[in-house]
């Protein structure tokens, strides 16, 4: 980091909102298509009937809430990174930030999606929304489906101001430097802003306080997502451990879909001196952690399920391990609990390859966790003459691989248009009192 | 300057003293008197409690140093000190032995096959082996931790040669010495969350021996860092106070900490929120009918609100502000106060089994009181002891090299 | 009276920006404004900034949100007043989790509104006596004189270790 100066990070970060390469817009027709491929999957669903889907009894929920609580889960340790890891005053997040904030923004969007895919009658879903209608009927507020709406809708807004907050002083950045319509436009998102000492004061406050209310969001919102399960009575589903074992779950995921989408972007776009393998290391050493808890409440829930001697409970946990779902279930644990242990070694956690493979494989663990979780308790439950499977069918597929076409493309977009490190903050984090320029 | 924590400081001896012999007075004259059960409650809510003070005050230590904090300073050193209860800790924990007819009500339950987890034999084991385990741990930790750190002296002999001696090896260089820190750091945390599970699933949570909350264990964890974070502040707080600046403890460095300990208030607030909102939503009786008895039955829901309020709103409200963090006397109240409240809930979550579910008050009084005190000398002593032993912990001595 | 001349001095170096900007008011030019590219502790300290009154914002909309948040949850149970699943139709337990999230979510546009009216921003005004550098490598700090006086304040500021830009007007 010492041989960075303000202006060569200004440079190496400028640099990448040049015109893109050919190549690029490839991807993104590519990506596009993969979108209406999902758009199209669900339009179909709509006018046909959520029976396309492979969801039914018993099996109402399918992988439409699986895919949901996957992206929701995505989006948390972006707020992790860039809020939480901001109070400690851990400087290593600076360069990943923007990038992981980012990531946020449109993880929640994306996973905003599935609440209304999974609705059979779409076009009734304002229903969920509290406005005064002439037969004074309301949502329930008691139900943690609207605790979802409440919960998503406030984490979407509260990111998106956060993620735009955190870029002005970037947008002024390149305003000051673009030319024509680039200019304009930039102009105008900056707000004018120009980095004088009235400005900075009331933003670094601010930031403070998007910080410090940004993190029990997190901690609330994966608690709330948890919630839609386990404040049912189904076995498997209702245990107190949910909480926080699903938001450890969602930055386990989360950190891991990080380097997935760092270390394709620093090597394309040269960022290697400012996201240094040792931000990826440390990266890599949290998912340690979360893997461990991970693995701690996946001990715990088949420890009590024994401890309890409750028949049913005992089953439920048979069930995943050895019954019809049992090849995710050991997916699961692989992926997320003995994968991560590899980072222990030095070796790997500073090997861009092993890194990248890895967290590949951390978010098909966490994809099928969720599968586990949702799937096995719904198709075996209280009542054995009610016990039926499930299977996704092309319909979901379809719109699941649009989803993370979705996600891929705003990234893309992103990436080429705005600032995706800031530069602000890496300026800050360098050595005091060095010269800036040249 | 004469250091007040110390087994030398008269008044202090025979302060402790004094109250170690009332408590263990009216301890053995609660279990002559016919109230065995009342004294061995809180034998092991005192037992429970400065326990998770002493494991808690260490993690601090090994966490700080795994996440290479670089603003405690000599807060890390502090922490470490409250290893020294540790051994009193194990022997307290065997002493449960004594009075397990009193202390576990489902002794002569009909267990429908739960015996062969709940049984003395199996439990004394796995407990004995775990905190074995955790307090083998976090004594490497220590060594690893506290040696580097010393002055090594002619005259060092018995526990402290023992640290000083290995430290004038060749082979062990600075880097070697943080490297088995650093694994000693992880296995103790490791080893932590495990064993305080375990200690809250078989010491507190079995009490009521149908009822069960996968959350408990994780929730008996975050407690302990929660009151371990409590008896550090109220150390350091001791120590800014008898040693004013020489102290080498600065008010951003209370700053970060009551930070640390808002936080961990709210964690161990949302830990508590989450079991709740969890079962009574559920509302099945097996788990619902531990909550009501608590939190919405007489007697025990005053002492419900009493918990909630001393643990939870009275830190939520006063934290919030930036200048109570760094009063000491006032941190030293309010973490007493907390202490107090964490005893409460202990109380809260055992107390109804105790009672064999037939409570008509709350079983606290003045006895209790003398006792905690006892266990509260018996804290103290160890922490003084454990400066005397090392000198350089117990003054400050510039720079801190953690 | 002689028109008054913008000249801004422009450091590559944060401490030579913080010594000037705390050594300014003690000459006879008057300091207008600071732009860094980072927010600079030793600026704010040199310049003895107060603290910014956006928090009082955010607490005034966290308050609000957390009562709106239980009266929403409140309001629209009381409207039909049917007991869904045994509970009862008031519920704190549940209720709580509405109130929570809205205490957050109007905190968060209290903060907004806070750094809004704080800041002034939107806010064009200041191009005119700006340079592009501020945004990127430079702290500029921008001074008035008199007509006369420039040259002067232009060798005061090189001779501190910056370059020197004028503004026409």
């Amino acid at each position: 980091m010492s041989e960075l100066t303000y202006a060569t990070i200004d440079q190496t970060i400028l640099q990448t909102l040049e015109k893109p390469r050919p190549g690029y817009w490839l991807i993104v027709a590519v990506l596009a298509g993969g979108i209406l491929l999902g758009a199209a999957c669900w339009l179909y669903q709509i006018f046909v009937g959520i029976g396309v889907g492979g969801q039914n009894n018993p099996v109402a929920w399918g992988i439409y809430l699986v895919n949901f609580v996957f992206w929701v889960g995505i989006a948390h340790s972006g707020t992790l990174i860039s809020a939480i890891l901001h109070l400690f005053r851990a400087g290593w997040r600076n360069p990943i930030a923007r990038a992981a904030e980012t990531m946020t923004v449109f993880a929640v969007l994306t996973a905003g999606l599935f609440p209304f895919v999974h609705l059979g009658r779409v076009w009734a879903v304002y229903y969920m929304l509290p406005y005064p209608n002439q037969r004074t009927l309301w949502p329930n507020f008691q139900s943690p489906l609207m605790f979802d709406v409440v919960a998503i809708s406030t984490y979407l807004t509260v990111s998106s101001l956060f993620w735009y907050t955190g870029m002005l002083p970037d947008l002024a950045t390149v305003r000051d430097r673009a030319t024509g319509l680039r200019k304009k436009i930039f102009t105008l998102i900056s707000l004018g802003w120009t980095g004088k000492h009235e400005q900075w004061r009331h933003y670094t406050r601010g930031y403070l306080f998007f910080a410090a209310l940004a993190t029990p969001l997190v901690i609330s919102v994966h608690s709330v997502v948890s919630w839609d399960f386990a404040l049912g009575v189904v076995p498997g589903w209702h245990t107190t451990i949910f909480a926080p074992y699903f938001v450890a779950g969602a930055i386990h995921s989360g950190l891991a879909m990080v380097l997935t989408l760092m270390i394709p972007l620093r090597r394309i776009f040269n960022y290697e001196k400012i996201i240094t393998v040792a931000v990826l290391e440390n990266v890599a050493k949290t998912i340690i952690l979360t893997g461990m808890i991970v693995g701690f409440a996946y001990a715990t829930e088949f420890f009590i399920a024994w401890y309890s001697f409750n028949t049913i409970e005992i089953e439920v946990f048979r069930y995943r391990m050895f019954g019809d779902y049992r090849v995710g279930f050991w997916i699961m644990v692989v992926c997320n609990t003995l994968i991560p242990l590899l980072f222990f070694s030095k070796k790997i956690r500073t090997s861009i390859g092993w890194l990248f493979g890895l967290s590949l494989l951390i978010n098909v663990g966490m994809w099928f966790e969720r599968f586990v979780i949702i799937i096995t308790s719904v198709a075996r439950d209280f009542i054995p003459h009610a016990w039926g499977l499930y299977a996704p069918t092309a319909i979901e597929f379809g719109i699941m691989i649009g989803s993370f076409c979705l996600f891929f493309f705003l990234f893309l977009l992103f990436v080429k248009h705005l600032p995706s490190v800031s530069m602000a903050e890496i300026k800050e984090t360098l050595h005091e009192g060095a010269p800036h320029a040249g | 300057m004469k250091p007040v924590l110390s087994l030398k400081n008269k008044p202090l001896i025979i302060g402790s003293a004094l109250l170690m012999a009332v408590a263990l007075g009216t301890f053995i004259l609660q279990l002559a008197g016919g109230h065995p059960q009342r004294a061995w409650q809180a034998y092991l809510i005192n037992f429970l409690v400065w326990s998770a003070i002493a494991q808690g005050g260490l993690l601090f230590s090994a966490l700080m140093h795994l996440v290479k904090a670089r603003w405690t300073g000599r807060l890390s050193s502090l922490a470490e000190a409250f290893a020294a209860f540790f051994p009193l800790s194990f022997l307290l924990f065997l002493g449960l032995f004594i009075g397990r007819e009193h202390i576990f009500p489902w002794l002569h339950e009909d267990l429908h096959g739960k015996e062969i987890w709940l049984n003395v034999p199996f439990l004394f084991a796995r407990d004995f082996a775990g905190l074995l385990l955790l307090y083998g741990l976090g004594f490497g930790y220590l060594y690893h931790a506290l040696t580097p750190k010393l002055r090594p002296g002619e005259t060092d002999s018995g526990i402290r040669g023992f640290f000083t001696r290995r430290r004038q090896a060749p082979e062990n260089t600075p880097e070697r010495w943080q490297q088995r820190k650093t694994v000693f750091g992880l296995l103790y945390i490791i080893a932590f969350a495990l064993v305080l599970s375990l200690i809250g699933f078989d010491l507190v949570m079995s009490m009521d021996p149908h009822w069960v909350s996968t959350l408990f264990g994780a929730y008996t964890f975050v407690k302990a860092f929660y009151i371990g974070l409590g008896g550090l502040i109220i150390l350091a707080a001791v120590m800014r106070l008898t040693q004013g600046e020489a102290s080498g403890l600065s008010s951003s460095q209370f700053h970060d900490l009551g930070k640390l300990f808002f936080a961990f208030c709210l964690v161990w607030g949302d830990f508590f929120y989450v079991q709740l909102v969890v079962i009574w939503y559920g509302n099945i009786p097996e788990e619902s009918s531990y909550v009501i008895e608590r939190v919405m039955r007489m007697p025990w829901q005053p002492l419900a609100w009493a918990v909630f309020t001393v643990a939870f709103i009275i830190p939520f409200v006063l934290l919030i502000n930036k200048n109570i963090k760094t009063r000491p006397v006032f941190m030293i109240v309010l973490c007493a106060l907390i202490i107090v409240g964490i005893w409460l809930e202990h109380l809260l979550l055992i107390g109804p089994a105790f009672a064999h579910h037939g409570a008509a008050a709350i079983p606290v009084g003045l006895s209790d009181a003398l006792i905690t005190l006892g266990f509260m000398s018996l804290m103290i002593l160890a922490l003084a002891y454990f400066m005397d032993l090392f000198p350089e912990i117990a003054m400050a001595q510039a720079p801190e090299t953690t | 009276m002689p028109a008054e001349r913008y000249v801004m001095g422009l450091f590559s170096d944060e401490n030579q920006a913080a010594a000037v900007a705390a050594d300014l008011p003690k000459t006879p030019w008057k300091l207008q404004r600071v732009h860094s590219p980072i927010p600079s502790q030793r600026l704010a300290h040199a310049l003895k900034v107060k603290k910014s009154k956006v928090g009082w914002f955010t607490l005034a909309g966290g308050i609000i949100g957390f009562f709106a948040g239980f009266l929403l949850a409140i309001f629209t149970a009381m409207r039909w007043e049917l007991m869904v699943s045994g509970k009862p139709v008031v519920s704190l337990v549940p209720f709580f989790i509405v109130g929570f999230e809205f205490t957050i979510l109007f905190a968060v546009f209290g903060n907004v509104i806070g750094l809004i009216t704080q800041t002034n921003l939107p806010d064009f005004g200041d191009f005119k006596h700006y340079d592009a550098r501020c945004s990127g490598t430079h702290f500029g700090i921008l001074a008035t004189c008199a007509e006369d006086g420039q040259a002067e304040l232009e060798a005061y500021f090189r001779q501190q270790g910056g370059e020197v830009r004028v503004f026409e007007a």
